[in-house]
C-alpha cells in the first residue's frame, strides 16, 4: 500500500505517493520564462525560494482549463512545482493490484468508479527536465 | 561543457552515496541474517552501477575498487550467498569508495562525535546560501525602512549603523562561501606533465595564487576549464625540445597558472611560453576583433597541424561562454615566440550581484550593472535592411527589443522607449524596454531544472516578493531576434540532416544524464528508459527512435534481454542496438554480440567520442 496524494488534471487523476509531496496550496502568481517548454508555466516565490512551475496536464497531454492548484513535489532534493486543475486528498493505493502504464506512471490502479495513474517520481523529475526547454 | 558535467559529477555523488548508504544497510543486514533473498544480487548492481558511473567520470580508484568489490560478489553470486568474513572488508571497500568521492585521502574512521574542541565546524554550502539569502532581504528590507522612515538626524544614524552592520555580515557570508583556488588545482601539475608525455614533451606546471578565495560555485566549475587551457598550452603552445632548443629557449616549457585578486574580481591567468599563436592572427586581431573572439571562433585551432588536440579552438569557445556566463571575460595576449597568455577576470561573489532592472511587458527583468554602459532615450534611431541602430555619439549601436530578444509577449514600445547599452567583449547592444526601474543589489537563486533554459542568469526575488529574472549579458547581445517575439533563437549546432532520436536505456539515472548530454550535444535528440522493459514501451511509444544505446546490467530486463527482444520484434529487426557497459569481457561481448547488438562499447574505455563515432556509422548523419 502506498500512501499517496490524489490530485485531478482535467478530467483525469494521478496520485502522487506522499513522501514526494512537499505542499498542496493555490498556484499563486507565476512568472513567466521566456524560452523554457511550452510546459513550463514560470517560476514562483514559495517562502523565498525559487519554484519552478509545470503545467501537469500539457506535461502529459489531457485535456484541461487553465490549473488553479498547485502540488509541490519533491525528489532527490530538487522541488517543482505542479499546476493541476485540484486536488482530491490523501488516501492509501494498493499499487501492486494496478497495471503497467507508460512513462512517467508507475502503475495504473482502478478505485472506485476512476483510474489513477501514479506517478513515478525520478520519471516524473526526468520528464520535467525534458520539458524545461522543448 | 563543464557546468553541465560538473553537475553530473554531483549527480554521481550523490547517487553514488545513496548506493552507498544502501550497500552498507544490506550488508549489516546479511550480517544480521535478516536479509532479502536479492541480497547478494542487490550488492553486486550497487557495486556495478557505481564502477560505470566513476569509470565514465575518470574516477579511476573507484572503479578499481568496486571492480574488486564485483569479483567478490559474483562469486558470492554464483555460490549462493556471502560469506560472512567478506563482510567487514566489504564495509571497508564502501568506506574507501566513500572517501575517494569526497576526496579525502583516507576513509574518516567511523566513531562517536568529537568533544566540541574542534577550531572548524562543517556547515553544509545549503545553510550558507540560505543565510546569504537572508542577508540580501535584510538589504531589502533595510532599504524599504529608508524610504518609509521621516527624516531625522536620530533615524539616519541608526539607519546607517544598520546599514553599516548589514554590510558587514554580508561580507561575513561571502566569506564563508569561498575556497581557495589551490583546492581545485593539486591535480593540475600531474595533468600536465602526463600531457605533455603523450605529446613527446616536457612542460612544467608552476602555480601561484593558490591562496586567493573565489566563489566556491565558479570555483566549482572551474576546474574543467582550467584543465582544458592548460591542455591547450602543452598541446598548441609549448614546442618540441627539439623546436624549443633552436629557439634558444630551455627544454621544458614553462607553463604557469596565476591568480591575483583585482578588485571584486579575481584574475586567473594560464601562460606558457610557447610559440605564441601565429603572425596572420595577430595580424587579424588588429583589424578589429579580439583575439579571444578570434580564437573562440568555432572550429578555430592554434595549431598548424590538425594532430588529435586539433579543433580546441571550439574548446576556447566553450571556456569564454561559461566564464561570461557569470559575468567575467576571458582575454587573450599573444607574442609569436614568446607564448601565450589566457586571462580569465571572475567575480569574487556570485551570489549577490549589482544589477540595473527593467521593465518590459509588465515583468521585470535584470542585467547585470557591470556590463551596462549606459541607459539613454532611444531618441536617434536609424534602421539599415530593417535592423534598427540606435546613433550614441556617432557609432551606430544595434537597438533590439528586450521583448524580442527573450521571446516574450509585450505590447509595442512606445516612441523613444528606455534603451539599455550592454556590452559584453567586443559586442554591443541597446536593449529597448519600456521603464528603467533602477539599480539594485540582488541575492542571485539558480532557477532549478530550468537551468537549459537559454539567456538566463537566474532569478531574484524583490522587495514586494515578485520574481525578476536575471539575464545573461553574453547571450543579450549575441542572442538572434526572433520575428515578433516568439520563439528564442539559441545558438545550437546547424543540423541540416533531420534529427535523429536516440534512446538511452540506463538504470542509473547519472550515466542516463551524461550519456543524454553527450548525446544531446552532438545534435541528436535523446529520448531514455531506465530498464529494458521501460525501453520496450518507449519503443512503442515513439517510433521516431532510430538507435538504443543500452547498459548491460539493469533490473526486470538487462540489456542482452532487450537486445534479444528488438530482434525478435520483425519492425525493429534492423534498429541499431548499442551496448554500452562496464563488463568488459570477451564473453559479454560475444553474449552481446549473439543477442543482436550492433556494437559493444565498454565503460571503461568510454570517451564521447568513442560512442558518437559508432552512432554515426550506425545512423549515418
Amino acid at each position: 500500500m502506498t500512501v499517496a496524494v490524489t490530485i485531478e488534471v482535467g478530467a483525469e487523476r494521478y496520485a502522487l505517493p506522499v513522501s514526494h509531496v512537499e505542499e498542496v496550496g493555490e498556484l499563486g502568481e507565476v512568472t513567466p520564462v521566456p524560452g523554457a517548454g511550452p510546459a513550463v508555466l514560470g517560476v514562483r516565490n514559495l517562502h523565498g525560494r525559487i519554484l519552478p512551475v509545470f503545467d501537469l496536464g500539457g506535461l502529459l497531454g489531457v485535456d484541461h482549463d487553465a490549473p488553479a492548484q498547485l502540488v509541490v513535489a519533491a525528489s532527490a532534493g530538487v522541488s517543482a512545482g505542479l499546476a493541476v486543475s485540484g486536488v482530491v486528498g490523501v488516501s492509501e493505493l494498493d499499487t501492486s493490484a494496478g497495471s503497467p502504464a507508460a512513462e512517467p506512471l508507475s502503475r495504473a490502479v482502478l478505485t472506485g468508479d476512476a483510474l489513477v495513474g501514479v506517478l513515478d517520481p525520478e520519471l516524473l523529475f526526468t520528464a520535467l527536465e525534458r520539458h524545461a526547454t522543448s | 561543457m563543464s557546468g553541465a558535467d560538473e553537475q553530473l559529477a554531483a549527480l554521481f555523488r550523490d547517487e553514488a552515496n545513496e548506493r552507498l548508504d544502501h550497500m552498507v544497510e544490506t550488508a549489516l543486514a546479511l550480517e544480521r541474517g535478516d536479509a532479502p533473498a536479492d541480497a547478494v544480487a542487490a550488492l553486486f548492481r550497487d557495486a556495478h552501477t557505481i564502477k560505470g558511473g566513476a569509470g565514465m567520470l575518470g574516477l579511476d580508484r573507484i572503479v578499481a575498487i568496486a571492480h574488486a568489490l564485483e569479483d567478490v560478489l559474483q562469486r558470492a553470486r554464483t555460490a549462493g550467498e556471502l560469506p560472512r568474513e567478506e563482510i567487514q572488508p566489504l564495509l571497508e571497500a564502501v568506506d574507501r569508495m566513500r572517501a575517494e568521492l569526497d576526496g579525502r585521502p583516507e576513509p574518516e574512521p567511523v566513531r562517536e562525535p568529537a568533544p566540541a574542541a574542534s577550531q572548524t565546524v562543517r556547515v553544509s554550502h545549503e545553510k550558507i546560501d540560505r543565510l546569504l539569502e537572508v542577508v540580501g532581504e535584510s538589504l531589502l528590507h533595510h532599504r524599504r525602512l529608508e524610504h518609509l522612515s521621516a527624516p531625522g538626524v536620530e533615524i539616519d544614524d541608526e539607519l546607517l549603523r544598520g546599514e553599516r552592520l548589514l554590510d558587514e555580515l554580508k561580507d561575513s557570508a561571502i566569506a564563508m562561501r569561498t575556497l581557495p583556488l589551490g583546492s581545485i588545482v593539486s591535480s593540475l601539475p600531474r595533468a600536465v606533465r602526463d600531457i605533455a608525455r603523450s605529446e613527446g614533451k616536457q612542460a612544467e606546471l608552476h602555480v601561484s595564487g593558490a591562496e586567493i578565495e573565489l566563489d566556491r560555485t565558479i570555483l566549482e566549475t572551474l576546474a574543467e576549464p582550467l584543465a582544458h587551457l592548460l591542455r591547450n598550452a602543452v598541446a598548441h603552445g609549448i614546442e618540441s625540445s627539439d623546436e624549443r632548443a633552436l629557439a634558444g629557449k630551455p627544454a621544458t616549457g614553462r607553463i604557469e597558472l596565476r591568480a591575483t585578486q583585482r578588485g571584486a574580481f579575481v584574475e586567473v591567468v594560464v601562460a606558457d611560453d610557447g610559440r605564441g599563436v601565429a603572425q596572420s592572427v595577430l595580424a587579424e586581431a588588429r583589424g578589429g576583433a579580439s583575439l579571444a573572439d578570434l580564437l573562440a571562433r568555432p572550429g578555430f585551432s592554434t595549431a598548424e597541424s590538425a594532430g588529435d588536440l586539433a579543433g580546441r579552438g571550439v574548446g576556447l569557445d566553450a571556456v569564454k561562454r561559461h566564464v561570461e556566463g557569470f559575468g567575467g571575460t576571458l582575454e587573450v595576449r599573444s607574442e609569436p615566440g614568446r607564448g601565450t597568455e589566457i586571462a580569465l577576470m571572475l567575480p569574487l561573489a556570485l551570489a549577490l550581484l549589482d544589477v540595473i532592472l527593467v521593465e518590459r511587458g509588465g515583468r521585470v527583468f535584470g542585467v547585470p550593472l557591470s556590463t551596462v554602459e549606459e541607459v539613454t532615450q532611444a531618441r536617434d534611431v536609424v534602421a539599415l535592411q530593417g535592423r534598427r541602430s540606435l546613433v550614441l555619439r556617432g557609432a551606430a549601436v544595434p537597438l533590439v527589443d528586450l521583448a524580442d530578444v527573450v521571446g516574450a509577449d509585450a505590447p509595442a514600445l512606445g516612441i523613444a522607449p528606455t534603451a539599455v547599452v550592454v556590452a559584453n567583449g567586443v559586442r554591443r547592444r541597446a536593449i529597448a524596454c519600456d521603464a528603467l526601474l533602477g539599480t539594485a543589489e540582488v541575492v542571485v537563486k539558480p532557477l532549478p531544472l530550468l537551468g537549459r533554459v537559454p539567456g538566463h542568469l537566474g532569478a531574484a526575488i524583490r522587495g514586494d516578493g515578485t520574481i525578476a529574472l536575471l539575464l545573461d549579458p553574453s547571450w543579450l547581445v549575441h542572442a538572434h531576434e526572433s520575428a515578433g517575439g516568439r520563439a528564442i533563437v539559441a545558438e545550437e549546432p546547424a543540423a541540416a540532416l533531420p534529427q535523429q532520436t536516440v534512446l538511452v536505456v540506463e538504470d542509473s539515472f547519472s550515466v542516463r544524464e551524461l550519456q543524454r548530454s553527450i548525446l544531446e550535444a552532438a545534435g541528436y535528440a535523446v529520448d531514455t528508459a531506465q530498464d529494458g522493459q521501460a525501453a520496450l514501451a518507449r519503443l512503442t511509444a515513439n517510433p521516431a527512435i532510430s538507435l538504443v544505446v543500452s547498459d548491460v546490467e539493469m533490473p526486470n530486463l538487462d540489456g542482452f534481454g532487450l537486445t534479444r527482444a528488438i530482434r525478435a520484434d520483425a519492425r525493429r529487426a534492423s534498429l541499431p542496438v548499442v551496448l554500452v557497459t562496464s563488463l568488459d569481457s570477451d564473453e559479454h561481448r560475444r553474449r552481446g554480440l549473439e543477442a543482436g547488438a550492433d556494437a559493444y562499447i565498454a565503460k571503461n574505455a568510454f570517451d564521447q567520442r568513442g560512442l558518437l563515432e559508432t552512432i554515426d556509422r550506425l545512423v549515418g548523419v
